[in-house]
């Protein structure tokens, strides 16, 4: 090639690159949709559904993703609203509550039937709630469902405490016994449903040890555990064993009862009053000293469970002391007082001396002479679901909670099919195996590709399906899933999917982006139980000086939240905010204009008071501020790394620095290593959270407080929050609940146990000929109301909001589907 | 000898992974401790480590690397069958085309050294080397899937493999054309190509028989463990493409903590990996008679 | 007879003249000095003349957004309003200093490994080999996530604190996971080159002049480190060159993961990598981090390459 052929090469290179550039200009702009809208060739919607799903068993997996595709491969017993995701008719047909709210009766439809044509029965729903709670099968969800009756203890392994033939309720121990009478049954009247409707049962760990350490503390509990005359299967021969046995145990129990109990009890002719002693005497010599911590089964030979107790002691014994010697250890280095001292308290004490473990023991030991407390596991069959006849079915609830009918269209109170799940055990979701009950069915699993799934003829409402399958695709990639949609390559994609930066160009096609409040909030955890996030002023000064308005200018599409529960998705609990709201203010007789700055969180100068106030003073610095005494190098800000994430840490790093003169440190970390150390609060500082509701409930968001273990991340624990919340679930009417759900969120957000950042928002596409899908507050979909309009005509046109528009097609299906709701 | 070596990097995987944070079943919403118990019973998760390390071996050396955690009833040697091709196709398109360009524009710029064709090619070369491939891909895809409209711009299709394997091929042909030169240009003036000048060979033979076997050395060094990687699967590609390859699922495995999945294929990749390098190693013999064993 | 003294030109300064000869080479020597003292000073003289840092987000929220290069942002601003031109420079901190270590890392470790593993061969040479080919086999994302997680927040060594403290970091544990970062993607880098090198090595060592080495006495460690390695220089500093960019886009990769340089910090593969996702609406994003990167790179391999044939002892032409 000679230099001119060079240049000539060059210059032809360069012509078709602007050709190119000129190219895009004149394809850019003044289109009405974006990217390619052409009408698909088949009645197929293809839509792009995140991550590859985990499994097609609906009762394992705990993801959005799948849950989508759940819905569309089982119907529940109930389906939700396209719109307000309220429960509607689904395979039951209606149902009936309780005065209580803790009992319902389902009326299944009789045409439900498996994509293998078998009928789906009150049975399947029975079937599938006790695999869903059965241990074995660990579910990720199943706590989900802890409000059915025993679905807890069955799913924790526990077990009911049995003396004699009477079972231990938990009336019996409890401080104040409620005295509130049984209401009358609801529905007919059946065996099982005495026992479900009788006051619940006591249940404990399935663990011995663990159950004996919650004996212990319990004075009321461990009375039932006591030794009584009526546990003596042979009481002389008891006696006689402890009297004339050279092992130690024996001895040491000789030792410590009177002799003349001892003595009296080995006559055959004992009174009752003479064995009440001798029990009494056992119960002081069981009381005294444990039984592990000395060499007292030398010469015994231990039954096999009193063996592996022992076992089980000594191991956690020998963990503790090594774990206090290692503390020592650290101990020995420090050179400051205060710092070994605080060290000292994290040691551990070995296991102490455990009534009931002893006891074990002692029952393991004399087999036949004393009658043990028995420990009856709790079994599937023992839960708080009934089917009354093969189209009836009765859930019964440990308490009452109004917000169980929506909480049972989530994934895990689908049913799942025996005949296939018993034959081919894991292997059932195998696309060769896999029997579903939903409006589609499984036609072809190509993992990381697509799952391509039809209109299941079978199915009860087949007829009102309108599309012929859908194909998801598992995407992950935000650019990726933009860039086939663009192109046409897709119909509609998951939530959460339009890149921050994209969002201005992209919401201009009204139509097909939808963007609407979204049940659920992001907001950074504080650990409250760490040094400088104890103190709640020091929290309230860091949330004080985040202009949330502006974070959401920033995200373009999120609200600013100023409390625990996003306002705007559920009307109702607004209103209740709004006049306890009220009440508040008036009882802290505030103006009106104070209470309002007061809520609607963004005051530098007061937070940097609180700072000056709580020992960390903060300076005028140029035109900023600064704050050296903050220790920046013992907090940072937590997250896991993803786009929006990063942004929003960045975001708020320069409000905390303009705004107080502090730098936290951000420290981004992988999903895995992150939920580990957020959850065990093993970080110092703050970290992120975002949560999508469970259900359409307030509580959803209230419960992330709640209990000792909760998921709200901050390690916060309020005894008054919790009974707070445990009095209004128990209130029946709606309203008031609201109202005392309120004051309880109200009464958090004193505490502030986390900063509340921004009420979530839809972020998603679809083209404009998909009807019948909404941006509904959960994005989850009743594919079965979705359809291709082939009329460019009808098309979403000049949409403003998607939610508002009436699609006659979808109001009739609903009106139809919930006509039964009457019958 | 890839036997005993694929278990000693299965066992100091199965270390790190047991090292690492986090588990399976690690999620957002926090699970109960009696249904985390449940898990590690049901999984073995609960007996002392060397028993699990012991039970693991004893599955993997009998070729069973039994299910996937994640995606429960998939079995980790069906996931790898089914997701190898993928890569493997891809991965071989890529690396014949980065082969041709490389070799090609590497020679070329060797024999006419400091010439025009040398910079030109080695500036080509060198774009390939500079654009990362997360660059190169999306602006292919603007390129010729939004503004020329000729090719899909992601998922597994015919046509859909044309960007990707460029994509891919952009930075190994840059590789390739770099190590030929300079392999080249060594062996071009040793003493055996004088020789064979001297011995009135002609130019062609002399390069072609004699300097390129000779001059490909660093190439075919850098072949073995590249083509491994490159059948493996290469997440970046994989990702943007959105393609079902065995890189990607590697890494999810990864970041979901998968220890069956992460284990078959960091055995399947070790055993790749070790005979491409066997590979290599009896192939110097063949290209340089040089290189003797003792 | 006075003996004429010969002077004879030192292979570096013979070297280093054929190198100013190269023009393509000097070019690139000349960006990447310029590059690096670009990075060097370039934040603080920004910081200096506008006021701008890497992770100043403006106070005005109006000017929270990406705005297209302006005489005040000769590189536009970024999603958060922050200058482009001042996160490319700190990024080029990053960048280049992940590429430097790896790179010497691999120099030092991968290049003495093959070299003796070529030379001494057999039964070494296989064990030594294999030994790479595990090290190479086990995948290095998990080797970052054990390591960021044993080593990373408070277990960080005390040397890194220190190293990231002379680094300057106010707040240090950002800067603690880079270095941590660096020592992981320098773990890995060596294992390559060890391969190469140990390819040209047996392809040396029985040419005549090692036997002649050999012959007159010189120890193995001088025929290795005198005699064989300056005569493989040549793939090996094109294999460095090589080594940059491929440790670059690992870095970027690992930081889309999450496990790579802290926010506010960049680099210049982390911020390439978020440019291109809106290529189609701000390209400025992608385009300076891009060219800056590219251009970079660019010229170490024209370096790398004009080094090889200056060093290349055969090389007479110029």
């Amino acid at each position: 090639m000679s230099r001119m052929r060079f240049i000539q090469f060059y210059s032809i290179s360069a012509i078709i690159l602007l050709s190119i550039v000129l190219n895009s200009c004149s394809t850019a702009g003044g289109n009405r949709y974006f990217g390619s809208t052409k009408f698909p060739k088949d009645n197929v919607l293809r839509y792009i559904s995140g991550a590859e799903p985990e499994s097609l068993d609906p009762q394992i997996s705990s993801g959005q993703p799948e849950a989508r595709i759940y819905t569309a491969l089982y119907d529940g017993l109930v389906e939700f609203d396209p719109k307000t995701l309220q429960p509607i008719p689904s395979i039951a047909e209606n149902w009936e509550i309780s005065p209580g709210v803790d009992e319902f009766i389902f009326h299944l439809r009789k045409n439900a039937r498996w994509s293998d044509g078998a009928p789906l029965t009150a049975n399947d729903f029975v079937y599938s709630l006790r695999r869903g709670f059965a241990p074995e099968t660990t579910s990720r969800t199943a706590s989900l469902g802890y409000f059915v009756k025993y679905a807890e203890a069955f799913n924790g392994n526990q077990v009911f405490i049995r003396r004699g033939d009477k079972f231990i309720t938990e009336n019996d121990v409890a401080e104040k016994p409620a005295d509130a009478p049984v209401p009358p049954p609801f529905g007919p009247e059946t065996d099982f449903h005495k026992f479900l409707h009788a006051p619940a049962r006591l249940t404990l760990d399935g663990d011995t040890l663990k159950r004996a350490q919650a004996v212990e503390p319990n004075q009321k509990l461990k009375e039932f555990f006591k030794f009584t005359a009526a546990d003596f299967k042979n009481a002389p021969a008891l006696a006689a064993k402890i009297k004339n046995g050279g092992d130690p145990l024996s001895q040491y129990l000789a030792a410590n009862m009177p002799a003349d109990a001892l003595a009296c009890a080995a006559a055959a002719d004992c009174s009752d009053a003479a064995r009440q002693a001798f029990a009494d005497g056992l119960n002081k010599a069981t009381d005294a000293a444990s039984f592990f911590t000395q060499d007292w089964f030398a010469g015994l030979t231990l039954a096999e469970p009193a063996k592996k107790l022992g076992d089980v002691v000594a191991a956690e014994n020998k963990k503790r002391a090594d774990a206090n010697k290692k503390i020592d250890d650290e101990i020995a280095q420090l050179t400051d007082d205060a710092k070994k001292a605080e060290k000292e308290k994290t040691k551990k004490k070995p296991l102490g001396k455990l009534f009931y473990a002893n006891r074990f023991v002692l029952e393991q030991s004399f087999p036949d002479e004393l009658a043990p407390v028995e420990a009856v596991p709790v079994k599937g069959e023992d839960i708080g679901v009934e089917a009354l006849d093969d189209y009836t079915l009765r859930i019964t609830l440990r308490q009452p909670a109004p917000f169980f009918l929506g909480l049972l269209t989530h994934q895990f109170f689908r049913p799942v099919p025996r005949q296939a799940v018993e034959k081919w055990g894991k292997e059932w979701v195998r696309p060769e195996h896999i029997v579903t009950c939903g409006s589609f069915k499984v036609k072809e699993y190509r993992p990381y590709d697509k799952l391509v799934v039809e209109r299941d003829p079978n199915n009860w409402d087949a007829a009102n399906v309108h599309l012929d399958g859908i194909e998801f695709y598992p995407v992950e990639e935000q650019a990726t899933t933009l860039n086939l949609y663009k192109a046409g390559a897709v119909d509609a994609f998951l939530n959460h999917s339009v890149p921050a930066s994209w969002i201005d160009e992209v919401r201009q096609y009204k139509d097909e982006y939808m963007n609407l409040p979204e049940n659920a909030t992001s907001y950074y955890s504080f650990n409250v139980r760490k040094p400088p996030f104890d103190n709640p002023k020091i929290r309230q000064a860091f949330s004080l000086s985040i202009d949330r308005v502006a974070l959401s200018q920033f995200r373009k599409i999120t609200k600013p939240l100023y409390h625990i529960t996003p306002s705007g998705i559920f009307p109702d609990y607004d209103r209740a905010m709004d006049k306890v709201g009220e009440e508040i203010r008036q009882e802290k007789k505030l103006t009106p204009e104070e209470w309002d700055k007061q809520q609607k969180q963004f005051n530098p100068e007061l937070a940097r008071k609180f700072l000056n106030d709580n020992g960390f003073p903060v300076n005028k610095a140029g035109d900023g501020f600064e704050c050296p005494s903050f220790p920046t190098d013992k907090v940072v800000l937590l997250f896991n790394t993803t786009e929006s994430n990063r942004q929003i840490a960045e975001f708020i790093q320069a409000q905390w620095k303009q705004n107080l003169g502090i730098t936290v440190p951000l420290n981004n970390m992988e999903f895995k290593t992150f939920l580990p150390f957020r959850n065990s609060l093993q970080y110092q500082g703050l970290a992120l959270s975002l949560w999508s509701g469970d259900y359409m409930d307030p509580y959803t968001f209230l419960s992330l407080h709640y209990g000792e273990q909760n998921d709200g991340g901050a390690g916060f624990h309020d005894p008054k929050y919790d009974k707070m919340l445990d009095d209004a679930n128990a209130e029946l009417d709606p309203q008031k609940r609201n109202e005392k759900m309120a004051r309880a969120e109200y009464y958090l957000i004193d505490q502030l146990p986390v900063i509340p950042l921004t009420i979530n928002a839809t972020n998603w596409m679809k083209k404009p000929y998909v009807k019948g899908m909404y941006p509904n507050p959960g994005t989850l979909f009743a594919w079965k109301f979705i359809y291709l309009e082939p009329d460019p005509a009808k098309w979403d046109t000049d949409v403003e909001n998607l939610m508002n528009v009436s699609d006659p097609q979808v109001e009739n299906q609903l009106r139809a589907l919930k006509s039964t709701m009457t019958k | 000898m890839i036997i005993p070596m694929a278990l000693l990097v299965i066992t100091l995987t199965w270390a790190l992974v047991r090292i690492a944070p986090g588990n399976f079943y690690t999620q957002e919403k926090k699970l109960p401790p009696a249904v985390e118990e449940n898990i590690k019973k049901k999984y073995g998760l609960d007996k002392p480590w060397y028993q699990q390390y012991g039970i693991m071996m004893w599955n993997v050396v009998r070729g069973d690397f039994g299910s996937s955690l994640k995606y429960e009833g998939q079995t980790v040697n069906e996931i790898i069958w089914r997701h190898f091709p993928y890569s493997a196709t891809i991965g071989i398109l890529a690396y014949v085309l980065a082969l041709l360009i490389g070799l090609t524009a590497g020679v070329i710029a060797s024999l006419k050294q400091n010439s025009i064709f040398d910079y030109g090619s080695t500036s080509l070369a060198m774009l390939g080397l500079s654009v990362p491939n997360f660059v190169l891909g999306p602006l292919l895809v603007l390129v010729f899937s939004f503004w020329l409209y000729w090719l899909p711009p992601a998922r597994w299709s015919l046509a859909g493999l044309v960007l990707p394997v460029v994509t891919l091929a952009a930075i190994y042909a840059a590789y390739i054309a770099r190590l030929t030169r300079a392999g080249m240009l060594e062996v071009m003036r040793s003493d055996y190509i004088r020789t064979a000048r001297a011995k009135g060979l002609d130019e062609k033979t002399v390069l072609l028989r004699h300097g390129l076997r000779g001059g490909i050395i660093p190439v075919v060094s850098f072949t073995g463990p590249a083509l491994a990687a490159l059948l493996a699967g290469t997440v970046v590609v994989e990702k943007v493409f959105a393609i079902p390859g065995l890189g990607n699922i590697f890494i999810q495995s990864v970041l979901n903590r998968d220890e069956p999945l992460v284990l078959g294929i960091v055995a399947f990749l070790s055993i790749l990996i070790m005979v491409f390098n066997l590979l290599v190693d009896i192939s110097y013999g063949f290209l340089d008679p040089r290189i003797r064993y003792e | 007879m006075a003996q004429e003294i010969v002077k004879g030109k030192s292979l570096w300064k013979d070297a280093w003249q054929r190198l100013l000869k190269n023009k393509l080479a000097v070019f690139g020597l000349v960006v990447i000095v310029v590059m690096t003292l670009a990075v060097i000073v370039g934040p603080w003289i920004i910081e200096k003349l506008t006021g701008y840092t890497y992770d100043l987000i403006p106070k005005d929220n109006s000017l929270v957004r990406s705005v297209p290069p302006t005489l005040k942002h000769p590189m536009g601003t970024d999603d958060a309003g922050r200058d482009i031109l001042a996160r490319v420079l700190q990024g080029g901190r990053i960048s280049l200093m992940v590429g430097i270590i790896s790179t010497l890392v691999s120099l030092v470790i991968g290049v003495s490994y093959g070299a003796i593993a070529g030379y001494v061969g057999g039964a070494v040479d296989n064990l030594m080999m294999r030994i790479v080919d595990i090290l190479y086999s086990i995948p290095y994302i998990l080797i970052v996530i054990v390591l960021l997680s044993v080593f990373g927040g408070p277990n960080t060594p005390e040397w890194i604190q220190k190293l990231s403290a002379a680094f300057g970091g106010e707040n240090n544990q950002g800067l603690n996971q880079i270095f941590l970062l660096f020592f992981a993607l320098g773990c890995v880098s060596w294992l390559t080159m060890a391969r190469v090198v140990r390819g040209q090595i047996l392809s040396l060592k029985n040419q005549e002049f090692v036997m002649a080495a050999r012959a007159t006495g010189v120890s193995v460690f001088g025929i290795i480190f005198k005699h064989l390695v300056p005569n493989a220089l040549g793939p090996v500093i094109v294999y460095a060159t090589l080594t940059v960019p491929s440790v670059m886009l690992t870095e970027a990769f690992l930081s889309f993961l999450g496990i790579g340089v802290q926010p506010p910090f960049a680099s210049w593969g982390s911020l390439a990598a978020d440019g291109i996702k809106n290529i189609q609406i701000y390209p400025w994003q992608m385009i300076f981090p891009g060219v800056t990167m590219a251009l970079t790179l660019f010229s170490l391999n024209f370096l790398g390459d004009g080094l090889r044939d200056a060093l290349d002892p055969q090389t007479r032409k110029f």
